[in-house]
């Protein structure tokens, strides 16, 4: 048995004692000949998932597994479902009538799309940031606090520094410290953009979900979001989801590509770009897609 | 190449970058295949015209550089792209050293042609036929990106070595029964040198068709057939077999 097994089963040591068949996760990335990677740890396993708005099926029988302390970028044309895919991680659909996910999605073992699962616990441990940087209309400093308050009831002061810790951690602290107290909205995109992923890290989540994080930024907002994915991966599990293929292509680790609603392949990064398997794949990454 | 890009413009780039690849390797197959006429006609006038037709390889070279900058520049090639490009940057800068030993054996020749004939000078147009044959077939390997074809010029680089050894021992026999034969002997070892160089540039190219087909390097050991560099002759002990050891 492997590591990646081992973690499997640890994760889900449900599985065989309630004589649920066992689904064999496919997609999952190649190992070097006779090694096993002890580093990975499957966070999020996805299996056979559909996801429909109303009578549409909009994903198909998705299997996929998101290593903790690693970025997994989605890529696809438009309306391939990578979005959809990302949404289902944190159950934000559940907020829109008529959407629905089938399957299994497991998060430490524990299936987040059984109907007991309570959302708000959810939500602060799946943090998720979107393509147009979306600040509440108060303060940098409440922006941020905002989330921390709806979970803890902390003092003050101890608020303060959780602030002040993902507003560092989101590489905006120097360029806020000064004027907290001044309105979110008044920062440009590319801060706005940290700024909401300070408040998605102020709660202490585990995995962190990004929907095209940098395509409404300037070149030199992206390239400091993409250090921050980097920075940030040390202590989360990260998917994004992204158009720009040389984002995708640096800042990850593992690529997914989807199309027609289905994962094609999913691999380390470096081979997904510079060796895929699939045709459709290639095809896609070096732009010949009709 | 595959299906087409949606940008038409990289479609035209890299076409013109493979026809670039095409055109020096035609140059690159008729400059050796006129070097060696020349040392066998002793035509000094078609060696001098060799020597000079080396710089329009040059000049090819320099244009596949800056398109293969071009590309990388503004189209971020992936996957198959980017080893089209890689492959392309890689093969001219062989083809463009192949010419440079043919140059340099016509060079050879002129001067050959000073001295009376020696007769070794008629097994180098069959060493020079075996790498003409090498280059032509790595080069339709590559236009037909068939790794197979080029995998058995890889492996047939080994009979050129192997006839270079013995075109060496011959030419340290003829250069110890008379040491007049020494300059013109000198200068066939260097043609013959020459030409076995020229093998390995084949087999590089052979190698980079098989990471542009395959995207991941040949790491087998190459087949050796040059033993030349392990040669000791002693000119006392005729009966010691020249070329030295097997490894």
């Amino acid at each position: 048995m492997n590591a990646q097994q081992h973690a499997t089963t640890g994760a889900a040591p449900s599985n065989a004692t309630l004589g649920a068949p066992r689904i064999e996760v496919k997609a999952r990335a190649t190992e070097p000949e006779g090694q096993a990677r002890p580093d990975l740890v499957e966070k999020v396993v996805i299996r056979d998932m559909s996801f429909f708005y109303k009578d549409f099926e909009a994903v198909r029988g998705i299997n996929l597994a998101l290593y903790d302390r690693h970025v997994t970028a989605f890529i696809g044309p438009s309306g391939c479902g990578k979005s959809t895919l990302l949404r289902t991680l944190n159950r934000i659909y559940d907020l829109y009538p008529g959407q629905r996910a089938t399957g299994e999605i497991l998060i430490d073992g524990h299936n987040i799309l059984e109907p007991g699962q309570d959302l708000n616990l959810l939500r602060a441990k799946v943090g998720m940031v979107f393509q147009k940087p979306t600040p509440f209309p108060m303060s940098i400093f409440d922006n941020v606090a905002f989330g921390i308050r709806l979970y803890e009831k902390l003092p003050a002061a101890e608020l303060e520094e959780r602030v002040e810790s993902a507003l560092r951690r989101a590489a905006l602290w120097e360029e806020v410290k000064d004027k907290l107290k001044q309105s979110g909205l008044s920062l440009s995109g590319g801060q706005q953009q940290r700024l909401c992923i300070a408040r998605a890290i102020a709660v202490r989540p585990e995995i962190l979900l990004l929907d095209e994080p940098a395509s409404a930024l300037d070149p030199i907002s992206t390239q400091k979001i993409e250090e921050l994915i980097s920075e940030l991966k040390s202590d989360y599990c990260i998917a994004i989801v992204t158009h720009n293929m040389q984002q995708a292509a640096r800042s990850s680790d593992y690529t997914a590509f989807m199309y027609l609603g289905e994962l094609v392949e999913f691999d380390e990064t470096e081979t997904i770009f510079t060796k895929p398997r699939d045709r459709r794949t290639e095809d896609y990454i070096t732009g010949r897609f009709g | 190449m595959a299906s087409e890009h949606i940008i038409k413009s990289y479609d035209d780039e890299l076409r013109r970058l493979n026809n670039a690849i095409t055109q020096m390797g035609g140059l690159a197959e008729s400059q050796l295949s006129a070097a060696i006429e020349a040392v066998v006609k002793r035509d000094s006038d078609l060696a001098a015209e060799v020597v000079q037709g080396d710089a329009q390889v040059d000049q090819l070279e320099h244009d596949v550089d800056g398109l293969v900058v071009r590309l990388l520049a503004l189209r971020q090639p992936m996957a198959r792209d980017l080893r089209e490009i890689l492959s392309a940057l890689r093969i001219a800068a062989d083809l463009e050293r192949i010419c440079d030993y043919a140059a340099n054996v016509a060079k050879r020749s002129i001067a050959l042609n000073q001295a009376p004939p020696v007769r070794p000078v008629y097994a180098l147009p069959r060493m020079a036929r075996l790498a003409e044959t090498l280059t032509k077939d790595v080069l339709d390997a590559y236009v037909e990106r068939d790794a197979e074809r080029a995998l058995v010029v890889w492996a047939r680089d080994e009979e050129l070595d192997e006839m270079y050894s013995g075109l060496f021992r011959e030419l340290l026999t003829y250069m110890m029964e008379d040491p007049r034969n020494i300059t013109a002997c000198t200068h066939l070892l260097f043609m013959a040198k020459n030409i076995e160089r020229i093998g390995d540039h084949a087999t590089n190219i052979a190698e980079t068709v098989y990471f542009l087909v395959h995207g991941k390097p040949l790491t087998q050991a190459r087949p050796k057939g040059d033993r030349s560099s392990l040669a000791v002759v002693q000119p006392d002990d005729d009966d010691r077999p020249l070329g030295g050891k097997e490894d």
